[in-house]
């Protein structure tokens, strides 16, 4: 594969270098991700570290079909007004009392984040909280902080809920259940102490006025719902998508051809009346609410990871990473998820993941590879997951937050939200280390 | 034909120091959309109409990017329209003055200037090149009485 290097370069070091330098530019955001990693893809080929053919073999369509298959989905059902319907009628199920409404939100992020996107769930219910907390004159923060919270630790609890998992899953060929049943525990015992901590916080400086409270409770949740039909119709596949994620790896169906097969589905069904020309332009929108930018990013990203894995270079740092943890399988566990903590809420974790996964598929070779490798997997989601909580920069989820609230004239500061966030996070990962500790080894 | 052959030269002007509430009555009985904020150097500041009391008494989180853009839920009344109206009425003109309305020169063509009435929909301020002297004002009704004269 590295035969016709150009100028004669060593494979190892251009493509290291060209790792490094794709890390280090996406990190300073000063260029598009999806154009810098498509542009370090396209040299990995073009400096002979990969052909074509390679490269193409690098990237994880399981993934890429899986995100926008549940992109299109999500895209399609948010126009029934589902979820601001949920949002409404979870806050009155409290009365609008305003720690009611911070536990409910809480739930429903972290439900709705594990069942589909971070970012798609927090654009739905950042706008509602910032309505009901407009109404009731409370300060906003405590609400949206609690938010980007949920949105992350839901998204740890299964296959589809963050990207970081997505990516292990395909890599390694597990399933929905598979995460479910191992991680979801471990989440709801984080959600849990997270909303104490955050009670102990803000919990009881939260107050309203009780004819504020009434305003809220006007609201009327069933005019949320803009087309019952699209409701429906949403509910339906999102129903035999779950079905298919949880059956569907026992008989060999991929997340890929579930979700795609689901987004499908949804849009025949809900076409189904229309003219060719209005069905186009239907499906036009749809297809628009896919991030192709996030899916070439990915791209792109699989084949850099792909060229370095070529050379060799990533076994070689899993030998040295074995050599400092003394080979030790519950010690790299535990390096993993900290590790991969602090780096996600540091820099972007899906390139992070992306790197971690072929260095722990390496790490076969010491440990064996009959599920003896599961504990340094779960380690790896739990941190890049929840890790994404520490900063502000840490997942996609939080600067949509932070730009609702900024636009709201509520803005969120980088160092404030650090500073309560950073030991937040630190915590939900020593919950994570005694979990993968207890249960594991 | 320019801007400057179809402007109002005498347009009726607000300070930025005006009460909302005193510009408010004034548009509602003259029937503007909206009026050029201007200093007492004669230096336009931007317009303050309509729209701009329309956004004071909406949610934030529909007038935001990527907000609400269902509201059919929420059913306030007109007293609470006017409760948040209320609250708004010894604020100055300045703090909803929308700065974001194009500005054209005095010699823009006139073909050019219908462009933009079309557009913006809205009234156009003439401002003078090189500072921000408020010209004059181009309304639909100043263009329509300029063509039908001819």
């Amino acid at each position: 594969m590295h035969e016709g290097m150009l100028f004669g370069f060593d494979p190892v070091w251009y493509a290291g270098l060209l790792f490094v330098a794709t890390y280090i530019l996406v990190m300073t955001e000063r260029l598009n991700r999806a154009v810098i990693s498509i542009t370090a893809a396209c040299l990995m080929i073009i400096g002979g570290v990969l052909t074509q053919q390679a490269a193409f073999e690098g990237v994880d369509f399981n993934t890429l079909g899986l995100l926008t298959g549940m992109m299109m989905i999500v895209g399609l059902a948010k126009n029934s007004g589902i979820f601001q319907f949920l949002a409404i009628w979870s806050v009155k199920r409290v009365k609008a009392d305003p720690w009611g409404i911070l536990v409910m939100l809480v739930v429903v992020t972290a439900v709705l984040s594990a069942l589909l996107d971070n970012v798609t769930t927090v654009l739905l219910i950042a706008p509602v909280t910032l309505l009901i907390t407009d109404t009731l004159k409370i300060n906003a923060y405590p609400y949206l902080f609690a938010e980007i919270f949920a949105s992350n630790i839901g998204g740890t609890a299964t296959l589809i809920g963050d990207p970081p998992n997505i990516m292990i899953g395909s890599a390694v060929g597990l399933g929905f259940n598979d995460f479910f049943f191992n991680l979801a525990p471990v989440v709801v015992v984080i959600l849990a102490i997270t909303l104490l901590i955050l009670y102990l916080f803000w919990g009881r400086s939260l107050e309203t006025d009780p004819a504020l409270q009434e305003k809220v409770m006007e609201y009327r949740e069933r005019d949320a719902i803009t087309d019952a039909r699209l409701l429906k119709q949403s509910l339906v596949v999102l129903t035999l998508v779950m079905m298919g994620f949880v059956f569907g790896h026992d008989l060999g169906l991929q997340p890929a051809t579930v979700a795609m097969f689901g987004a499908s589905l949804l849009l025949i069904v809900h076409n189904l009346k229309r003219s060719a020309a209005e069905e186009s332009v239907s499906v036009h929108k749809t297809f628009c609410e896919v991030e192709w930018t996030t899916l070439f990013f990915f791209i792109g990203l699989f084949i850099v990871v792909y060229g370095v894995e070529s050379t060799g270079l990533l076994e070689r740092i899993a030998h040295h990473i074995m050599e400092i943890t003394g080979g030790d399988r519950s010690v790299t566990a535990i390096s993993i998820l900290w590790v991969s903590a602090v780096a996600s809420a540091l820099v972007d974790n899906i390139p992070f993941v992306a790197t971690m996964i072929p260095l722990i598929e390496s790490m076969a070779t010491t440990f064996g590879n009959n599920g003896e490798l599961l504990p340094l997997w779960w380690s790896l989601a739990l941190g890049s997951c929840l890790g994404g909580n520490g900063s502000l920069v840490g997942a996609s989820a939080n600067l949509i937050v932070a730009g609702f609230a900024e636009r709201s004239g509520q803005p969120i500061h980088f160092t404030k939200f650090m500073l309560g966030a950073f030991p937040l996070m630190l915590l939900s990962i020593l919950i994570s280390s005694i979990y993968i500790q207890l249960r594991y080894f | 034909m320019n801007a400057a052959a179809i402007m109002d030269p005498h347009p009726t002007i607000l300070r930025p120091t005006d009460m909302i509430s005193t510009a408010a009555r004034f548009i509602m009985e003259k029937r503007y959309r909206s009026l050029p904020v201007v200093d007492e150097h004669g230096c336009y500041l931007g317009m303050f109409g309509v729209n701009c009391l329309l956004k004071q008494v909406l949610p934030k989180a529909a007038l935001m990017e990527k907000g609400l853009t269902n509201l059919s839920f929420i059913h306030d009344s007109l007293a609470d329209l006017h409760e948040r109206f209320h609250e708004l009425e010894d604020k100055p003109v300045s703090m909803c003055t929308n700065k974001e309305v194009e500005t054209i020169a005095p010699d823009t063509p006139l073909i050019e200037t219908l462009m933009l009435l079309y557009t913006q929909r809205a009234s156009i301020p003439v401002v003078e090149p090189g500072s921000c002297k408020l010209l004059g004002m181009i309304s639909y009704w100043d263009v329509g009485k300029g063509i039908l004269a001819s």
